[in-house]
């Protein structure tokens, strides 16, 4: 398939898993102001933390306080002025969706449109005056419904194989984050580690599966959980196998014996994860091992851009050269 | 047509919020036909005309809060599917437009239509042979029956390409000729469109939320569009330069940024084909291909969505980044087929216009099928020196501009714009024509004063690959402004569905 148009469903699921995350992440920490009390100020603290925008909301003209949760609140979702808000998050996975139209399915995009439709109607805004849980809810309930119809009314073809590929590579990502945000070193809580290890097992949709699957509440416990469990959809190894497996699938595709630094790029980091047990992750710092499953996610995706997103053009060239001499007639290969 | 309208306008006249204490209960009640004008579904005295009755009587029997209701449903479809035109001039951050729309549908009959049909057909063949003679031995020109220095002179001339003959021949694969019916009730030709015409998606939505939001059950059956996409996907794979195979086709997009972007990513889907833009495409020895996630893929057929001078930053306009470097060569080498070809913009010179009828008695030995509206060559001095001094009755265009731009409605025109066109014709009088005004005729059309008689055109769309097939009906642009007879959506038009109504 065209390049681009694999990135914009490489991106369109990124950004959606983004929106996601911080949709969810954000209603949990909304609701932990029961159990926090008189802390509950300080909820706006991870949630900018997660985004990487802590600096640049400090040096916003008013001055604002990271302690202001509602303002911080305000920011992440409704600012459009940056990229890490819901509106301009949910505004960019329709501008990718819009970009891809000839490929979504009418019901795929409708799910897509809708939400923006209806982040710009005052529905959303009475949402979020009268019930934030709603509110939140609108924008996970979107990703699962978009993932569901996509996977209904679809082809399960190539484009559909990188709109897969963005989920996975930005849900190994966002685990690895949601997990660091809310190490208890970095999420200082007034009722200590577990509030922030339940916070980190419900943004990451892990609360029910993690107590399914009979687990003591515990900073270990729930790292083992989130990031090698091969069953819990949103763990860092369930996601690399998914990726592992679709570039696979990519690979056994290409007509030539094209070099695929991707796959390489993956197969290092997975080995070298799957190696680990939580004994090794601890001894390293679990910080230290998160921030190196994040890097090597931003590895991966520029070798994936490289491979297939936005392949350079004198790689192109060169192997229009090679294949005009392999068979002048018919050229590279006309099947799609 | 590229779609540029105020949208806040639309939307407003498209809810049709207001609400009338002491409306009439006949849905059309209060409804006159404007006078010398024929209306497309009442006689002059208001009583349908008789193949109308099916239609209109349905219609009538709804009242007005139950077709608010399906106005609301019908507005709501387009907006959430999509179907927009994009404005980039105004403040407001969502730039994506509904094209105004209405339930009442403009309807032909079969008997008019299969006439119609024909003269298109008859016409489109005679303006592919002008331009295969033109870029070929120009033998019309040698006979003098269209002079030499209209057709050079023409904007739209590339003299390179004169011996370049496309495969499979053809070079109008989509026309979009548009008609107007005048006040004798007889549709005639008023324009073509033989480079890149649009606004076909917006007929097959059009129909498709018709058919989702009107709850009647009609007597007689309404010509089905489903077939344009399969069509024009045909006609590109009997144009392709590979003899055999299956033949790699893409759609060439200007970006998502560009007005129509809609329309070609609808037309790329329904046809199973790639929509791409410029630096999706690449030229390696004449060659054209695309960049794919398997590397570099040949590609057979562009149906390019991107005007002439942006096509070929090597071969025109240096500064475009819309084209593919390379382009014109590959095209001069026959490697890859554009659709529309190049050049063909001579075709539809409004200065080119006048001469089409002697064109289908020169290559088809034929008389015109389809009337066309009788218009002067500012060229010309006796017509000029007509034109100057009638300015008042008459329509002047310039032959260069396109989407209602450059034109003066003399009947309506200021005194200030009759002096300007005025100097204009006088400074060069090669870039005007005028024409009588024509009373277009009108269609009952919901506005936010209830159902009005506005003006509409009609433009059909035929597609040439082995032979031609034309589209039953087509687009009808509505000029919405009361009054008004421009029905350019850039300038405040809308649309209706078009019904070619089988017989009984």
């Amino acid at each position: 398939m065209i390049s681009r148009v694999a990135d914009s469903c490489f991106w369109l699921t990124r950004y959606l898993e983004r929106v996601d995350s911080l949709a969810r992440l954000i209603g949990v920490h909304h609701s932990l102001h029961i159990d926090a009390g008189p802390q509950t100020q300080q909820r706006g603290r991870p949630l900018l933390e997660f985004v990487g925008r802590t600096g640049f909301y400090r040096s916003l003209p008013d001055h604002p306080s990271v302690d202001d949760a509602d303002r911080v609140e305000h920011y992440l979702v409704w600012d459009g002025s940056h990229p890490a808000s819901l509106h301009r998050g949910v505004q960019s996975v329709r501008e990718n969706a819009r970009t891809i139209r000839e490929i979504l399915s009418h019901e795929a995009w409708e799910a897509i449109n809708d939400l923006w439709l209806w982040l710009r109607s005052n529905d959303a805004r009475r949402a979020y005056d009268e019930s934030r849980n709603d509110f939140y809810e609108h924008f996970t309930r979107t990703a699962v419904l978009f993932h569901g119809v996509s996977h209904a009314s679809m082809l399960h073809d190539e484009a559909f194989t990188f709109m897969k590929l963005g989920r996975a590579v930005e849900r190994t990502d966002l685990t690895a984050r949601l997990l660091a945000i809310h190490h208890p070193r970095v999420h200082k809580t007034a009722e200590g580690e577990s509030a922030a290890l339940l916070a980190a097992l419900r943004s990451t949709c892990a609360f029910e599966p993690f107590f399914r699957a009979g687990r003591p509440l515990n900073l270990t416990e729930v790292t083992r959980f989130l990031v090698f469990d091969p069953s819990l959809p949103r763990s860092v190894v369930y996601n690399l196998d998914e990726a592992r497996f679709l570039l696979r699938g990519l690979r056994r595709e290409d007509p030539l014996a094209l070099p695929r630094r991707s796959r390489q790029s993956l197969e290092r980091f997975r080995g070298e994860l799957i190696q680990m047990d939580i004994g090794d992750i601890e001894r390293r710092g679990i910080p230290a091992t998160l921030d190196w499953v994040v890097r090597s996610t931003a590895h991966l995706c520029r070798a994936i851009h490289d491979d297939y997103l936005n392949p350079p053009m004198a790689w192109l060239r060169h192997c229009v050269r090679v294949l005009e001499t392999v068979s002048p007639d018919e050229g590279a290969t006309r099947a799609a | 047509m590229e779609p540029q309208v105020s949208g806040k306008e639309a939307l407003v006249l498209r809810s049709g919020t207001r609400l009338d204490g002491d409306e009439p209960a006949d849905l059309f009640g209060g409804y006159h036909p404007l006078p010398r004008t024929f209306d497309e579904m009442f006689d002059a005295d208001g009583t349908p005309h008789p193949h109308m009755v099916g239609v209109a009587d349905p219609i009538r029997r709804m009242d007005r809060t139950e077709y608010r209701r399906l106005q609301r449903l019908a507005s709501n479809a387009f907006l959430r599917g999509g179907i927009t035109f994009s404005v980039y001039d105004e403040d407001d951050g969502d730039p994506d437009r509904i094209f105004p729309f209405d339930l009442i549908p403009r309807v032909i009959t079969r008997t008019e239509w299969n006439r119609v049909e024909k003269g298109l057909v008859q016409r489109v063949c005679a303006l592919n042979a002008f331009l295969d003679d033109i870029y070929g031995d120009g033998r019309i020109l040698a006979e003098g029956l269209v002079p030499r220095e209209m057709v050079h002179s023409s904007k739209a001339w590339v003299p390179s390409l004169v011996g370049v003959r496309p495969s499979g021949k053809v070079r109008i694969h989509i026309a979009g000729i548009d008609l107007v019916r005048g006040s004798d009730g007889e549709l005639v030709v008023l324009e073509d469109n033989v480079r890149t015409p649009s606004g076909v998606s917006y007929v097959l939505e059009n129909r498709a939320v018709m058919r989702r939001v009107l709850p009647q059950r009609w007597e007689r059956r309404v010509a089905p569009l489903d077939e344009y996409p399969s069509r024009l996907r045909a006609a590109m794979s009997a144009v392709a330069p590979c003899a055999e195979g299956p033949d790699n086709a893409v759609v060439l997009t200007p970006g998502p940024f560009n007005s129509a972007y809609f329309e070609h990513s609808f037309l790329a889907r329904r046809m199973g084909c790639d929509l791409v833009s410029g630096s999706d495409l690449f030229v390696e020895r004449d060659r054209v291909y695309a960049r794919t996630t398997h590397g570099p893929r040949r590609v057979d057929v562009i149906y390019r969505r991107i005007d002439d001078d942006f096509l070929d930053p090597e071969f025109y306009r240096a500064d475009s980044a819309l084209g593919v470097p390379g382009l014109m060569k590959a095209y001069a080498a026959r490697n890859v087929s554009l659709i529309n070809a190049v050049g063909n913009g001579v075709a539809d010179d409004k200065g080119i216009y006048p001469y089409v009828p002697e064109m289908i008695r020169f290559y088809l030995s034929e008389e015109p099928i389809l009337r066309q509206v009788k218009t002067y060559i500012c060229d010309r001095p006796d017509e000029c020196r007509y034109v100057v001094d009638h300015l008042r009755e008459l329509v002047v265009k310039a032959v260069g501009e396109a989407g209602g731009y450059g034109m003066l409605v003399g009947p309506t025109a200021s005194r200030e714009q009759i002096e300007l066109f005025r100097g204009r014709i006088a400074e060069n009088p090669r870039n005007y024509i005028a024409q009588p005004i024509v009373e277009l005729s009108t269609c009952p059309t919901w506005t936010n004063e209830g159902i009005q008689p506005r003006r509409v055109d009609l433009r059909p769309y035929v597609i040439t690959g082995n032979g031609s097939w034309v589209l039953p009906g087509g687009l009808t642009r509505v000029a919405l402004v009361r009054g008004s007879y421009v029905v350019n959506s850039s300038q405040g038009g809308g649309s209706k569905d078009t019904w070619v109504l089988e017989d009984a």
